[in-house]
């Protein structure tokens, strides 16, 4: 469902240089599988999802979703994929719904199925008591679910998330991580990127480990050695070298 | 997962982005109170303050200061008579100018009079000695000595009422002397006359020198509340969205960059039309307001005709300019990181605009075609011009012509051009902000970018837009300048203009950036090997020449052989140098020396900048036409500007099909040789008093239909020399 082949990203920074942010990645992720993609800061993964996104075009090598080339087909992309990331916020002075409709619209939904289809998502995120309050009066946890409505209001086959928890408390993440379950159980491929390991640690069928925009280890978590005393924290660390360990 | 979501049509996402902004800014208070509550305060608190001057300073004087008041003194044998006969004098005399509303005259002794005179108890003191009454009625002239206070002020006030006072007992005099004589008074009056007709009352006073002044700044008012009214939502619609992080989620919308900014562009143009509305009520009701308080003797001098047409014509025009307002906003806010940034981007553009809408009072401007075509110009002028006559504040009267023949019809042709312009200008700034919004650059640049503007950067290829951008303005910069520096010798003044205005911006951006010369230059030869290079030089300079011929004559066929006075000096300075002048020099000066330098500026740094690195079609055609607009404006004079517009295009287009400067260089050179060709072939007869240049006599058919044969055979030719430069992959 999701296929990254060779992905190169250069960008230049802003003293006029070369960053290779991204340095030749493939990784792939099937329909319901969760592959949790990690690295440190500056490693490259933001970069390599908002290639997925469309955001970044990349520089050599290609990706697609649901066979649409991110390259080629930027539009076909965002039809098939959802993408929340920590950066991504919500307008403080609109309400959930009619967030949920504008985003329903742009994707061809109108009528009673828009309608429908939004009654069914504020219901399955918890929201829909707070669904005509603006998103400014809303907590952490409620604009992040309002994000990830708005990002699987079209009822996409792929899912990016960027950091999807960073902005949470614990309840509010964990939430978030059964909901995700629930996505890839009903077949969807997810892509997740995250800091913190323990919340994937047992949820993502796969890693890929990222350091300094090249791919240093990828499998499930047994293949990596997680399963010893350390678990993925451990093997994060030996995957991406002595020089990364405080 | 349910089946496939269906497939949404363009304009459904172009409406949804657009009702989703518009939804924000409703909401937002600060769009509000620049919207609505602004236009419809500002104008009663002008019109308040307008009014209170206007009453006071023109409405009932008497009111306003005291009662003029004379206190006369005569002594003398023929006092009591001649203050007799004063008080005698029959009203009509009062309406003479000076006269005082309040006039007491007493006869009083020598001693006493002087004393008063000395006190300031009087305005005047007159001896009338004896025999003054009779020498009145003689026929002789008889010297009365006025004494004033000497007190400077109450004496000059003194001395016009004393004046009016006296005159008007000299023309009693003068009757009785004519009746003592056996003549009638009409003797003294052979022409008799009253008034009648006109708008204010008798004795009523004009606005006719206010009005014009009046109705210009509500225009000017109106251009820049357009603007305002376009600031914030703008600001909104994209910075605001990169501040709060929702770029990115509208960025992965299903449609393209430009839809995108199509829709907000609907949302921000809705909001500035709502301004527009806002203001027109908000001027309809303070006229209406500001007519019924005005003094009923006050005349305006605009019919009610002449003020409907203004709306006609004013509605669509701002309309025009709402567009070109939000375009314009949306624009120079894209690049913008925060709220903040964007405001401190913003409000330099708003006075600038605030500054072109202002030039639209210049006098002589408002006679101008062109400045139609010029956005918040145009506008103001356009409508300006249905309700005053060109560099002349009569009101004119729409519908029919006036006494001295003037067309009192409406301006449908600036009319036409400045709607056209708004839509093009429009257009190009939608086009610009969607090749900002989705610069990858822009968009995910982190703040140190925006703190590093004074940090000479690391060596790159070539230079960014911006520095495109800035680049022409610092050359626009030091073109004014060079005005007041330039030695009037010709010779001299191109080479100062031409190292002054482009080379030293343009070698201190080169150094400061550190960009690569030959990328950013296009230091190539322009086809893989040398025959096919030297067929594209030569095709080029084919071109080039049958460029400037066609544009001749299609200026001729426009214009005919009318003139400015400026391009008239303009053609006159320079065929005079081409005559005095030795020919190598004379080619080296007008030909060589501009290919050089500005196709080194305009098609090397600025179209490289403005197209990027391997950009679409679509951007490399932006980047072209904006490079040959700045080249046009460069060349200041209007009627030079649509062809050297469309020698911009033909270069650019040159030096990015062959990605070399040489074809550039060289159809330039030829372009501007032309004329020195021209003036060899013509000889003396170039020169004739009444020819301003060659061209302006006529242009021979078989020259035209040469030079367009010269031109399409140079495309033809460059074209298949260049096909393989076109198709091969585009440097970094």
């Amino acid at each position: 469902m999701i296929d990254v082949v060779d992905l190169v990203k250069h960008y230049r920074a802003s003293d006029g240089g070369i960053v290779r942010a991204v340095d030749g990645v493939s990784l792939s992720v099937s329909p319901g599988e969760m592959v949790g993609l990690l690295g440190a800061n500056g490693a490259g993964k933001t970069t390599t999802l908002r290639v997925l996104a469309t955001l970044l075009k990349p520089t050599s090598g290609g990706a697609t979703v649901a066979g649409h080339d991110v390259a080629t087909d930027p539009v076909g992309v965002r039809r098939a994929l959802g993408y929340v990331s920590a950066t991504t916020g919500v307008p403080d002075r609109l309400a959930p719904r009619e967030i949920l409709a504008t985003y329903g619209s742009m994707h061809g939904f109108d009528g009673s199925a828009l309608r429908e289809r939004i009654d069914v998502l504020l219901d399955v995120l918890g929201l829909a008591g707070v669904a005509d309050r603006p998103c400014g009066r809303l907590s952490s946890g409620q604009r992040q679910r309002v994000s990830l409505g708005r990002a699987l209001v079209h009822d996409p086959p792929a899912l990016v998330l960027d950091e999807p928890t960073s902005a949470l408390d614990v309840i509010g993440s964990r939430d978030l991580m059964a909901f995700l379950d629930r996505l890839r159980a009903e077949g969807r491929a997810i892509l997740v990127s995250t800091h913190r390991l323990h919340e994937i640690e047992r949820r993502c069928d796969r890693f890929v480990i990222i350091d300094a925009g090249r791919i240093v280890a990828q499998g499930t978590r047994e293949q990596l050695g997680a399963g010893r005393e350390g678990g993925l924290e451990d093997a994060f660390f030996a995957a991406i070298g002595p020089g990364a360990v405080p | 997962m349910n089946d496939a979501p269906p497939v949404p049509g363009r304009w459904q996402a172009v409406r949804a982005i657009a009702r989703r902004d518009l939804l924000e800014f409703v909401r937002d208070r600060r769009t509000l109170f620049v919207t609505l509550l602004m236009p419809m305060a500002m104008y009663p608190v002008l019109a308040l303050s307008s009014l209170l001057s206007v009453r006071s300073s023109l409405d009932d004087p008497g009111a306003a200061r005291p009662p003029s008041r004379l206190v006369l003194a005569v002594s003398g044998a023929d006092a009591l008579p001649l203050v007799a006969w004063v008080r005698s004098l029959p009203d009509t005399v009062e309406s003479r100018a000076g006269w005082p509303e309040q006039l007491e005259i007493e006869a009083v002794a020598f001693d006493a009079a002087d004393r008063m005179r000395r006190e300031g108890s009087v305005d005047a003191w007159i001896e009338a000695p004896r025999g003054t009454i009779a020498g009145l009625d003689a026929t002789g002239t008889v010297s009365l000595e006025v004494q004033l206070p000497d007190v400077e002020e109450v004496g000059s006030r003194a001395r016009d009422h004393v004046t009016a006072v006296l005159r008007g007992l000299a023309d009693d005099a003068r009757r009785r002397r004519m009746g003592a004589a056996g003549l009638p008074e009409s003797v003294l009056e052979p022409v008799a006359f009253t008034f009648s007709g006109g708008t204010a009352a008798p004795g009523g006073l004009s606005l006719r020198g206010v009005v014009p002044i009046a109705a210009g700044a509500v225009l000017v008012l109106l251009a820049l509340l357009m603007a305002t009214g376009a600031f914030y939502p703008a600001i909104d619609a994209i910075a605001g969205e990169k501040e709060r992080g929702t770029i990115e989620t509208l960025l992965m919308a299903p449609c393209s960059p430009g839809d995108l900014v199509l829709g907000k562009f609907l949302a921000v143009l809705a909001v500035t039309l709502a301004t527009l509305a806002a203001n027109v009520v908000s001027i309809a009701l303070t006229m209406t307001v500001l007519l019924r308080f005005m003094p009923a003797h006050a005349a305006l001098g605009l019919d009610a005709g002449t003020v409907a047409a203004a709306v006609v014509v004013a509605l669509p025009a701002f309309v025009g300019l709402a567009a070109v307002a939000a375009a314009m906003s949306l624009a120079v806010t894209a690049a913008s990181k925060s709220v903040k940034e964007a405001q401190n981007t913003l409000t330099p553009v708003i006075l600038l605009v605030s500054g072109l809408a202002g030039a639209a009072l210049l006098p002589g401007l408002g006679s101008s075609p062109w400045v139609a075509a010029v956005p918040f110009t145009g506008q103001v002028a356009v409508t300006r011009s249905v309700l005053f006559e060109a560099d002349d504040p009569s009101p004119r009267r729409v519908g029919r012509a006036d006494e001295d023949g003037r067309d009192g019809s409406l301006p449908l042709v600036p009319l036409a051009i400045t709607l056209v312009s708004s839509a093009l200008v429009s257009w190009l700034l939608l086009r610009a902000t969607a090749l900002v919004v989705t610069d990858e650059e822009i968009l995910f640049r982190g703040p140190d970018a925006v703190t590093s503007g004074w940090s000479r950067p690391m060596p790159r290829a070539r230079p960014t837009a911006w520095q495109g951008f800035g680049a022409a303005l610092a050359g626009f910069a030091a073109l004014w300048y060079v005005q007041g520096i330039a030695p009037a010798d010709l010779a001299r003044a191109i080479l100062v203009q031409q190292a002054v205005a482009i080379l030293l911006p343009l070698a201190l951006l080169a150094w400061w950036q550190r960009v690569d010369a030959s990328t950013t230059f296009a230091l190539r030869w322009p086809a893989p090997d040398a025959a096919r290079g030297l067929v594209a030089t030569g095709a080029a300079a084919l071109a080039g020449g049958g460029l400037f011929f066609l544009g001749a004559a299609a200026l001729l066929a426009a214009r005919g052989t009318g003139m400015s006075p400026e391009a008239e000096a303009l053609s006159r300075r320079l065929f005079g140098f081409m005559r005095d002048t030795p020919p190598w020099q004379a080619a080296l000066l007008v030909s060589v020396v501009p290919a050089l330098v500005e196709e080194t500026f305009f098609r090397g740094w600025i179209l490289t900048a403005f197209a990027g690195r391997s950009s679409p079609p679509g951007r490399r055609a932006f980047a072209n036409v904006a490079q040959a607009a700045l080249f046009a404006l460069f060349h200041m004079l209007p009627e030079r500007m649509p062809q050297t517009f469309a020698l911009g295009l033909l270069l650019g287009w040159l030096t990015i099909r062959s990605r070399s400067l040489l074809p550039a260089v060289v159809g330039h050179a030829v372009h501007n040789a032309m004329p020195l060709a021209l003036v060899a072939w013509a000889g003396d007869a170039a020169f004739d008093a009444e020819l301003v240049s060659p061209l302006s006599a006529a242009l021979p058919t078989e020259i035209v239909a040469a030079a367009a044969v010269a031109f399409a055979a140079g495309l033809g030719a460059f074209v298949g020399a260049t096909a393989e430069s076109a198709g091969s992959p585009r440097p970094r």
